[in-house]
């Protein structure tokens, strides 16, 4: 199975003065569940299009294998036709006026694969997919997870390299999508395929991705593991895109109470990494004592005061002031607090996330702070 | 049960139901079941040769029209002719309008905002307006009067194409592709691009997907534009009645029209329920395909992505075919009519040749139409006349309307809804000229308190309105189902009366939906022929049917200014309406 190598590809639309995607590098490795995420309209269907050759760059090369599909340079372009790509869209894009077994053995048609050889691969791929009793019905009758599993039938029948898949997940249901996420790991397991995945849904590229490319503004702001990715976000745009209630920011130069008190913790562990302009703690780090003589010596703690205690079922969100500002705090404790009730926050130094004025992350300081790499 | 009446009719909205009910039963129905009568009973001065009394049944027309030795000219010779223009307008139209609506709708062919309007246009004008530029230019010395430019300039075309089957389909065939146009290109236009995208990913060709993914998907877009054109070209009266004359071409709206010429009443309503017959299995066909579309509706789509395709060494050329098609669809006819107003002998370019005369000159050489049209009281009179009737029609259909509308929305009473519904829906069944003909049939003489309003504005003024109310209904209905109950009932609640309440809340909230629903019947009576040519007569004549008498008397330069007039006035009222109204001229169709 093939890589794909993205070098500084970018994508102006004709008639739009900014770039969809600029000077984007990106490799998938063979056998990758690579996933990307962003905002809408940072790029990321852009991307997964001109992997698909449905549009081209408009600078950059685009390599699948050895084989350059499209450059802008040596003016190759080779039609989607021809990529021997799956794609999965959104809305499914189901042909309505062919039965299902019609839409799923479309490509083995078209490849004039022997009769007997195209039943066999369509019965396959229809039972894998649990769609073999709908074979005669129209796209219209079946409900949207089952036009889910068309669509994907009838791209895995021509069993492509690379399954490309445009937020499959995201005109399902919330039970569903928990299914068909299931499915598609299943899927990724059995068919050994490269799958690219684009989604807004954080949940879903952590769950499934092997590896996530985080995308804004066209450019990609970090690229690694799921854990990677939540653990050591790469920049204030990645810290605040992922992670569900989203990270508790601080401002160093704000001059709030709780940004001196981290200053002046902060002070006597980091030696020379420079000025730091934003701290990050994620809520679960955000520990809550009421009382003074629990608190462990080496941490970073500050009274605060409960806003508000919001269950979510399972798992509790709390809110906290603390040094005139609001954080959040998960637990999976009941709380016993209340709103009104005084307490001591505390983070480990491990927890806590510094960004330069720039915003990136700064490296240097997570070894300072004993944070692993 | 009486309870339950009792609600019913608290509130006035039922009793007008029935009250418009009633005046469209009178007006709609009454007349066609007239003129289908009229095909079974002895008419007039025919008793003598059936035998039996004036208003006995017979079968006699039915015979004198499908099987006597006359049949031939009467009904088969013209079936022949209508079926194979209708046939040959729809092949012809979907040649050019296949290609213009995938132009316009998917791809990146330059000026592409104008040309969606402006290959529209064709279908603004009369459509007999092209069949006067056809006689200006191709008229060859088998009819007398002006000569035509090419006889003029020394060719002297054959009769196949100055007359004839040839031109009739051909400026059908353009009058008509505007519908394909609308119709696919709508449908391409909702398409979801990615049922493309998906095939092309899976390897197949554009010549695959064409086949195998678009063509199917567009059918019943395509069935439904087909079975629209052989609707209008079977009722289509003012081509054929000027190009298919002189070499006795005659299609069922012109024999029609013949055999109401020459009192053979009988045979008219033969004919005109042949015609409608005709025009509701085509109508029927539509709805039952259109029903059977939605099968295919797919569910949870986002909705198209609206990309195009790039032409790129093809974009000349593809622009250049769109203005070849305008230029000969519309440039062509209007230059050719607007020169000819201009000149004393055709197709002589010199100086000298060109005159406004015939617009505002005084003291021509003619024996009759003295002056130039403009300066002449007949042109006015017609005009006033014009202006007076479909205006009259046009506020009349706009207003009963919005009043079936509210109705048909508001009415407990179902059956009622349903019946208002359908009866304003049926003069769009029944082609003008056979409607027309039912018209003659019904007041031509009087019928108890109601006198014989032949001759009358009143007639023409009745038929029309009767005429436009589809559109009129269907404006209103749609207008009505917009607007929720809530801003009625809280006048209501406020104390307002219906009366206060149709003057204070319906009418104002609907006041822009009201004035497309007067404007759209205006423009298309102002253009529309054949109701007129049955019903008027020189007291009551309207622009179109004044310039078909001046045709008649060979008036070629005035009758052409006249037509110049009319399509002025539709194309700048079609463009108000869309101001008006925000919309293209797509929804607006049929009309």
């Amino acid at each position: 199975m093939p890589t794909i190598a993205l070098s500084q590809v970018r994508k102006t639309y004709p008639g739009s003065s900014t770039d969809a995607v600029r000077s984007l590098d990106l490799e998938i490795a063979d056998g990758e569940f690579m996933c990307l995420l962003g905002p809408s309209g940072c790029g990321k269907t852009t991307t997964l299009r001109m992997i698909a050759g449905l549009e081209n760059l408009s600078a950059g090369e685009l390599r699948i294998g050895d084989r350059v599909v499209d450059s802008a340079v040596e003016s190759t372009f080779v039609p989607p036709e021809d990529r021997k790509l799956g794609l999965v869209f959104q809305s499914y894009a189901l042909w309505p006026h062919l039965t299902i077994e019609r839409n799923t053995d479309f490509g083995l048609r078209l490849r004039k694969v022997p009769k007997a050889e195209r039943i066999k691969r369509t019965d396959d791929v229809m039972r894998a997919l649990g769609i073999e009793q709908y074979r005669d019905r129209y796209p219209s009758q079946l409900s949207g997870g089952q036009q889910q599993r068309v669509a994907l039938a009838r791209m895995l029948a021509v069993s492509p390299g690379v399954l490309l898949l445009d937020e499959p997940l995201s005109n399902l249901d919330a039970r569903l999508r928990l299914e068909m996420r299931a499915e598609l790991k299943r899927i990724h397991g059995k068919f050994g395929t490269t799958i690219v995945f684009v989604t807004h849904d954080q949940w879903e590229a952590m769950t499934l991705a092997t590896t996530i490319a985080v995308m804004n503004d066209g450019v990609i702001q970090q690229m690694g593991t799921p854990d990677d990715i939540y653990e050591r976000p790469a920049n204030r745009f990645v810290a605040e895109f992922v992670g569900s209630p989203p990270i508790n920011l601080i401002e160093q130069n704000a001059k709030t109470p709780i940004a001196a008190a981290i200053d002046s913790y902060l002070d006597g562990r980091l030696h020379d990494v420079g000025a730091v302009a934003l701290t990050g703690i994620r809520p679960e780090a955000i520990v809550l004592h009421t009382d003074a003589k629990d608190v462990p010596q080496d941490s970073f703690n500050l009274r605060a005061e409960i806003e508000g205690v919001l269950p979510t079922g399972g798992s509790w969100i709390v809110e906290v002031r603390a040094g005139g500002q609001l954080l959040f705090m998960t637990t999976h404790v009941a709380p016993t607090l209340s709103a009104g009730d005084d307490v001591t926050m505390v983070v480990e130094p491990a927890a806590f996330h510094l960004f330069d004025t720039d915003g990136q992350r700064m490296l240097n300081a997570d070894k300072a702070l004993g944070r692993s790499a | 049960m009486r309870y339950k009446m009792k609600l019913t009719m608290r509130e006035p909205t039922t009793a007008v139901g029935f009250v418009v009910a009633i005046i469209f039963a009178y007006l709609i129905l009454l007349p066609v079941l007239s003129i289908l009568l009229d095909a079974v009973k002895v008419q007039l001065g025919d008793a003598r040769r059936i035998g039996g009394e004036v208003g006995d049944g017979t079968l006699y027309y039915l015979h004198r029209t499908f099987l006597s030795p006359v049949a031939q000219n009467f009904f088969w010779g013209p079936l022949k002719n209508t079926l194979s223009v209708a046939l040959g307008a729809i092949l012809l139209s979907f040649l050019i309008g296949t290609p213009l609506a995938w132009l316009l709708s998917r791809t990146d062919m330059f000026a592409r905002r104008w040309f969606a309007t402006a290959l529209i246009v064709p279908y603004m004008l009369p459509s007999w307006t092209f069949a006067l530029a056809w006689t200006t230019l191709f008229k060859n010395r088998t009819v007398g009067g002006q000569q035509g430019w090419l006889e003029a300039m020394g060719m002297t075309p054959p009769d196949w194409m100055s007359y004839g089957q040839f031109p009739i389909t051909i400026i059908l065939s353009l009058h008509y592709a505007p519908f394909i146009i609308l119709l696919l290109g709508n449908g391409l236009r909702r398409l979801d691009s990615q049922l493309e995208d998906s095939a092309r990913i899976l390897g197949a060709t554009r010549g695959q997907i064409a086949v195998q993914i678009l063509l199917p998907l567009m059918r019943p877009a395509l069935f439904s534009a087909a079975l629209l054109i052989f609707a209008k070209c079977l009722g289509d009266f003012g081509v054929t009645y000027v190009l298919g004359l002189p070499v006795q071409f005659d299609v069922l709206a012109t024999s029609l029209y013949r055999s109401i010429g020459s009192r053979q009443t009988g045979v008219a309503g033969v004919l005109a329920g042949s015609i409608m017959a005709m025009g509701i299995v085509a109508l029927l066909i539509d709805a039952y395909v259109v029903r059977e579309a939605r099968r295919f509706v797919t569910v949870g789509s986002k909705g198209s992505m609206d990309r195009k395709s790039q032409l790129k060494k093809w974009r000349i050329p593809a622009t250049g075919f769109a203005a070849v098609i305008f230029i000969i669809s519309v440039g062509l006819p209007v230059l050719t009519l607007t020169l000819s107003t201009i000149m004393f002998v055709p197709a002589k370019f010199t100086l000298d040749n060109f005159t406004l005369q015939y617009w505002i000159g005084t003291d021509l050489e003619t024996v009759a139409m003295r002056t130039g049209i403009l300066l002449a009281p007949d042109m006015w009179s017609a005009a006033w006349n014009t202006l007076r009737i479909v205006g009259t029609a046009a506020v009349s259909a706009g207003f009963l309307g919005l009043l079936v509308g509210y109705v048909v929305v508001r009415t407990p009473f179902r059956p009622l809804s349903t019946f208002l519904r359908h009866v304003t829906f049926l003069p769009y069944l029944v082609p003008g000229i056979a409607f027309a003909a039912a018209y003659l049939s019904l007041f031509a003489v009087s019928h108890g308190p109601v006198p014989a309003l032949y001759g009358t504005t009143a007639i023409l003024i009745l038929a029309l309105t009767a005429d436009q109310m589809p559109y009129a209904s269907r404006a209103g209905i749609s207008a009505m189902m917009q607007l929720g109950k809530e801003p009625e009932e809280a006048a209501q609640v406020a104390g307002a009366g219906w009366v206060r309440r149709m003057r204070s809340i319906v009418i104002p909230i609907q006041k822009r939906s009201l004035v497309t629903g007067v404007l759209l019947p205006f423009i298309s009576g102002i253009k529309g022929l054949s109701l007129f040519v049955m019903l008027a007569v020189p007291s009551t004549d309207v622009l179109t049917t004044y310039s078909l008498r001046l045709i008649d008397y060979n008036y070629t330069q005035a009758a052409n200014a006249v037509v110049l007039i009319i399509a002025a006035v539709a194309y700048f009222g079609t463009l108000l309406a869309q101001r008006l109204t925000n919309t293209n001229l797509a929804e607006g169709l049929g009309g």
